[in-house]
């Protein structure tokens, strides 16, 4: 059989969507080939359930999209299907999305497209690269095969990639690594209460011995849906152990099973406490805890942290980031660096390209970036961005374009 | 720590003590009628900020105590902490 396609895009999370389905409205034939049963990454397999990074930052009132086509596409379905808009929290808008809409919307966005072809439940084994393009070997349980490509875009959000092809790639050491966060979903919850009054619980529970430390790096947000609310658990990573390592899978196994028990001894506990919690449950895990940086290519160009604090603006930038350094290094809460005067920040294609390798293109978290600029742009909103970018990039190099018709085509409006 | 004589809180000190609890990053400027919670004082800092209080104002802050206008201001918080001393 002969599998070759134009476009194989590995990793079917915002980035990995955004980029199969631009790429496949520029006419490729498109591979996606995602590990889960189901697209949208974070936001639907951990159950991350904010899109960030979708808005400017700006000091009037209502919230106006950043980035022109896919993004502002998803933010106006997510609207439609949740009936909620964008909402400040602080200084920034955020859109509300719930996971399940995500899942059909991304199932929506897929069958609408005749040359995407998407294959869950498929992981990336190995990939090589020759005069005539890629060859990347994949498995599926109890089968295996390869798919030639003419361009490859790695949304893997782990650089996968690189693994195959002796890429390079950083990683920031444990203590700085942005911690994990481990989300779960809550019924019949009658009334869910003001999130400071439940913060008083937690702490009242840790107090009293019923509750581990841990429970103080969790909180409650109501889904939308009636009885319904998550809980996000902020995890040091390294429960158990020393050091924190997304990428081992010793360290992502007790993070699952600390995420869990610390989710149910918290429900538990409101539910003989807390007002409108008395019948509340778990009611779904996360398929993995929420990992919020890990490996990342080293590209082209590397956007630094100043730059996003600065606004820095780029010849050849492709999208903006306009989400602020949201740092996690720790489990006790988000600390936010605000660019100078809320100015978005360019994110150029150089960032989504690697030395040497004309046929591969990066996008999301796994982009290349320092950890102070990954802060900014790892969060969804901006993945759907730079999703974009990759996949109309990969389009256009696998017809034997130009990459100066991607800049001029995805140049920014603001 | 137990034998010690607790502070007193006031905005200054209470405002000193959230930034170098690392509970809410604020300038040494930050008027004691300043909004926290938009220089990013949230529900997960509040559980710090609780635990954090017992310790070092010896206030004792229980969940029905922690509504948001309470907590909203250095002044405001000032006058909580005061309140709930031991």
């Amino acid at each position: 059989m002969n599998d070759h396609v134009d476009v194989v895009v590995i990793g079917g999370g915002s980035a990995g969507l955004a980029a199969a389905v631009t790429a496949a409205r520029e006419g490729a034939t498109v591979r996606l080939l995602e590990r889960h049963g189901f697209l949208g990454g974070m936001g639907t397999a951990s159950l991350v359930h904010t899109f960030c990074g979708l808005y400017l930052l700006r000091k009037e009132p209502d919230a106006v999209l950043a980035n022109p086509g896919f993004p502002s596409e998803i933010a106006g379905r997510m609207i439609v299907a949740t009936g909620q808009g964008p909402v400040r929290m602080g200084r920034v808008d955020v859109l509300p999305q719930h996971p399940v809409e995500f899942v059909r919307i991304a199932d929506e966005l897929v069958a609408g497209e005749r040359s995407l072809d998407v294959r869950w439940h498929t992981e990336v084994t190995g990939a090589s690269c020759d005069a005539d393009g890629w060859e990347i070997a994949w498995s599926c349980r109890g089968q295996a095969g390869k798919t030639r490509a003419s361009a490859v875009v790695d949304a893997s959000g782990d650089a996968v990639l690189a693994d195959w092809i002796g890429g390079s790639t950083e990683m920031t050491e444990s203590p700085k690594l942005q911690r994990p966060a481990y989300v779960f979903g809550i019924q019949s919850v009658e009334a869910p209460g003001d999130p400071l009054t439940l913060a008083g619980w937690l702490v009242e529970g840790v107090r009293a011995g019923d509750l581990p430390p841990t429970a103080l790096g969790l909180t409650f947000r109501a889904s939308g849906r009636p009885g319904e609310s998550f809980g996000t658990l902020d995890l040091t990573g390294a429960e158990q152990q020393e050091g924190y390592d997304p990428l081992d899978p010793i360290c992502l196994s007790r993070l699952e099973v600390e995420g869990r028990k610390v989710a149910s001894a918290v429900v538990d506990f409101l539910r003989s406490r807390a007002n409108g919690w008395q019948r509340a449950f778990v009611s779904h895990w996360p398929a993995r805890a929420g990992v919020r940086e890990s490996r990342r290519w080293v590209g082209e160009s590397q956007l630094t942290g100043a730059d996003i604090l600065s606004g820095r603006r780029f010849e050849d930038e492709i999208a903006l980031a306009t989400w602020p350094l949201e740092l996690r290094e720790t489990a006790k809460g988000a600390k936010l660096r605000f660019p100078e005067g809320d100015r978005p920040a360019g994110i150029p294609l150089g960032t989504l390209r690697v030395k040497g390798e004309d046929r591969l293109f990066v996008a999301g978290r796994c982009l290349s970036c320092d950890h102070e600029a990954q802060a900014s742009i790892r969060v969804m909103g901006t993945c759907f961005a730079t999703g974009q970018g990759a996949g109309l990039a990969a389009a256009m190099r696998a017809n034997g374009g130009e990459m100066g018709g991607v800049i001029e085509r995805l140049r920014p409006v603001f | 720590m137990s034998g010690e004589t607790k502070d007193r809180p006031t905005p200054e000190t209470v405002t000193a003590w959230l930034r170098d609890e690392g509970i809410v990053e604020l300038e040494e400027t930050f008027p004691a009628d300043g909004d926290l919670f938009l220089a990013g004082l949230d529900s997960m800092a509040v559980m710090q900020l609780v635990v954090a209080a017992e310790e070092r104002f010896g206030a004792v802050l229980g969940p029905a105590d922690l509504a948001k206008d309470r907590l909203a201001t250095p002044m405001a918080l000032a006058r909580l902490l005061e309140e709930k001393r031991a």
